[in-house]
C-alpha cells in the first residue's frame, strides 16, 4: 500500500513512445547510438526546427521531449536534471536556453512540447523517408497551411452556416421549452387566482353577513 | 449462380443504371451538333490576330502574347507553370470580370487566376458551387434506367450558406422517397464521374441551335427564349463528358477539381408544372484541394438533407432565376 505509483514517477509524455528502441548503425559501438541522439537533440533545441531521416527523427524526438517535461518538472536547481541537461546538451550553453527560454514557454503547454512532420522525399534521390522535427511555438512561418483563420473559405462557410442553423435550432427548442413553462404557469396561477378569489368572496361573504349580523343590533 | 442472382437482384429492383453501354441517340445528337458548331467557330476566326494578356501574379507579373479569339485563359496558365495549371478555378479579366478557363479570350487583357485558397474566395465558391450543380444534373440525368422518363429542369443560382448544392429535375415517379444506398449510389456515380477528369467545354450558341439541342426536353426549350433575352440574344452552353446543359457559368476548368462528394437528399416539390412531378436533388462536395476531417463533413452532410430554401420553380412565375443567369457574374 505504501507503495509510490510508478505512472508518476517519470512525467508523462505527450507522444507516442515506442515500446523498442531503434539501434541504429553504431560501428563504434553502442555508446554511438546515444553520441547520434545527443547530437540530434542539440541541434533541435539550437535551431527549432530541423530536416532529418524519419527513424533518427522519431527517436530523438522522445529525448527531448524527456528532457524539457524534466527541466519543467524540477527546475535548474535541481542535480539529476542538470546532469542530464549537461549530457543530452552538448553545446553547453545552450542548457540556458532550456531552462530559460524553452521551459517559460512550455509551462503552460497541455500538448507535446515538439511536432514530428513527415517531409517529401526528392525524387530521384534517396528513397529513406524525411521528416521536419520542430520546437512548438519556434519563430519561423508555419508549415502547415492555415485553412482555420480565413473563415471565407468555402468549408468555413459551410461549417459556420451550419453552426448557425444549429444555434437557431436550439435557441428555437429553448424558447418552446420556456413558453410551454409559462403556460403551465400561467395555468397554476389562474387556479391560484381562483382560489385566493373563492377565498376572497368567502370573507366578503362572512364579512357582510357579520356586519348584517350586526347592523340589526 | 449466387453472384448471378445478386446481379438479377439488382439490376431488376432498383431504378439506377448500372450498365451504360452506349449512348442513347438523343444524346449522340446533342454532342454531334455541339462538336459541330465548336469547329465551325473555331475556323470562322479566320486570320489570326496576336492579343496581349498581362498576367498579375502574386509574386511576379509577365507578359503573354496569345491568340486572338483562340486562346483561353487556360492556354496562359500552361505557359505561367503546372501548378497554376491546375489550382486555378476561374479567371479574373481586368479585376473584374470572372471568364471560364476553357472560353478563348476576346481581347487584351490583364488576367489574374483565382483559387480555392485565396483570401477572399466567395467568387471562386459560387463558381465551384455552380459546377457541382451542373455536374449533379449530368449524373442525375445518366444514373437511372430507360424505363423512368427524367427531364432537367433547372439549378437556382448557387448559394453555398444554404448548405447545399441543387438541381431540380422531373422524374415520373410518384412518391420516390430514396433509400440510403441508393443516395449512396448516386454519390458514387457521381464521384465515377469527376474522376474521368473531364474537361468543362464552354460554347456561346445562337437561340436557334439551343433550341434544337434541347428539342426534347420541354422544360429547357421554355426556358431559353427568356434565357436569351437576358444575354444578348446569345445561349451559354457547358459541356462535361456527354452531357450538355444551359448556364451562365463560369465553372470549375475540370472535373479533378472535385474532393469529396455526398449526394445528401432527394425531395419531393409542390409544384404546378405539368409533365410529372419535380425533385430536388441536394448535395454537399468540397474541392480536393480542401480537406475536411470525416465528422464535421458529416455535420455538413446532415445540414444538405434539409431542404434547400432555394426559390422553387412554377409555371406560374417567370423563370429568371434559372441556371443563375440574372445573378450577376461578379456578384
Amino acid at each position: 500500500m505504501n507503495q509510490a505509483e510508478i505512472n508518476k514517477l517519470v512525467s508523462q509524455l505527450r507522444i507516442r513512445v515506442n515500446p523498442r528502441l531503434r539501434k541504429f548503425r553504431n560501428p563504434l559501438g553502442p555508446e554511438e547510438r546515444l553520441n547520434k541522439l545527443r547530437k540530434t537533440v542539440t541541434a533541435l533545441i539550437k535551431h527549432e526546427r530541423i530536416e532529418l531521416n524519419y527513424p533518427r527523427a522519431d527517436e530523438s524526438r522522445m529525448y527531448a521531449e524527456r528532457l524539457i517535461s524534466d527541466a519543467i518538472r524540477y527546475g535548474d536547481c535541481h542535480k539529476s536534471t542538470m546532469e542530464m541537461a549537461d549530457y543530452w546538451i552538448v553545446e553547453k550553453q545552450l542548457i540556458h536556453k532550456l531552462f530559460k527560454v524553452l521551459v517559460p514557454r512550455y509551462e503552460n503547454y497541455t500538448i507535446a512540447y515538439t511536432r514530428l512532420l513527415k517531409a517529401p522525399k526528392p525524387y530521384p534521390g534517396e528513397k529513406h523517408l524525411k521528416a521536419v522535427l520542430e520546437l512548438r511555438g519556434n519563430p519561423y512561418p508555419s508549415l502547415i497551411p492555415d485553412t482555420q483563420s480565413n473563415r471565407s473559405l468555402l468549408h468555413n462557410v459551410l461549417l459556420d452556416e451550419a453552426r448557425k442553423a444549429f444555434r437557431a435550432e436550439k435557441y428555437k427548442e429553448i424558447a418552446a421549452k420556456v413558453t410551454a413553462n409559462f403556460k403551465e404557469g400561467d395555468k397554476q396561477r389562474t387556479e391560484h387566482d381562483e382560489v385566493a378569489e373563492k377565498l376572497q368572496e368567502d370573507e366578503d361573504k362572512t364579512k357582510n353577513t357579520g356586519i348584517k349580523a350586526e347592523t340589526p343590533t | 449462380m449466387n453472384s448471378l442472382n445478386t446481379l438479377n437482384i439488382r439490376l431488376r429492383k432498383p431504378i439506377f443504371n448500372y450498365i451504360k453501354r452506349c449512348l442513347s441517340d438523343d444524346i449522340k445528337q446533342q454532342n454531334d451538333i455541339f462538336t459541330a458548331e465548336q469547329s465551325r467557330q473555331k475556323e470562322a476566326v479566320g486570320r489570326i490576330q496576336k492579343i496581349e494578356i498581362n498576367y498579375g501574379g502574386p509574386v511576379e507579373n509577365e507578359l503573354l502574347v496569345m491568340n486572338k479569339n483562340i486562346s483561353t485563359p487556360y492556354d496562359c496558365a500552361k505557359h505561367l507553370g503546372d501548378s497554376i495549371c491546375n489550382k486555378s478555378v476561374v479567371a479574373l479579366l481586368n479585376g473584374e470580370t470572372l471568364w471560364h478557363m476553357h472560353k478563348p479570350l476576346p481581347d487584351s487583357c490583364k488576367i489574374e487566376f483565382l483559387h480555392y485558397h485565396v483570401s477572399n474566395p466567395a467568387l471562386v465558391n459560387k463558381t465551384f458551387w455552380r459546377s457541382c450543380s451542373f455536374l449533379l444534373g449530368a449524373v442525375v440525368s445518366e444514373a437511372f434506367k430507360d424505363n423512368v422518363k427524367l427531364y432537367l429542369h433547372s439549378f437556382p443560382s448557387p448559394n453555398v450558406k444554404s448548405g447545399s448544392f441543387v438541381y431540380d429535375v422531373q422524374l415520373e415517379l410518384e412518391d420516390w422517397k430514396p433509400t440510403t444506398s441508393e443516395l449512396k449510389v448516386l454519390s458514387i456515380e457521381m464521384i465515377k464521374f469527376c474522376q474521368q477528369e473531364l474537361p468543362l467545354e464552354c460554347l456561346d450558341v445562337s437561340k436557334d441551335l439551343a433550341f434544337e439541342i434541347f428539342k426534347k426536353n420541354p422544360h429547357k426549350t421554355n426556358q431559353i427564349p427568356d434565357i436569351a433575352e437576358n444575354n444578348g440574344d446569345k445561349v451559354t452552353l457547358f459541356r462535361a463528358g456527354n452531357h450538355i446543359d444551359i448556364s451562365k457559368g463560369p465553372m470549375v476548368p475540370n472535373t479533378n477539381h472535385m474532393g469529396r462528394i455526398t449526394v445528401a437528399n432527394v425531395i419531393k416539390l409542390n409544384t404546378d408544372i405539368a409533365g410529372g412531378p419535380i425533385y430536388r436533388f441536394q448535395g454537399v462536395a468540397l474541392p480536393r484541394s480542401l480537406i475536411l476531417n470525416h465528422f464535421a463533413f458529416g455535420v455538413l452532410e446532415d445540414r444538405a438533407k434539409l431542404l434547400n430554401p432555394a426559390r422553387i420553380p412554377g409555371t406560374q412565375v417567370v423563370d429568371n432565376e434559372d441556371n443563375s443567369f440574372v445573378a450577376s457574374m461578379t456578384a
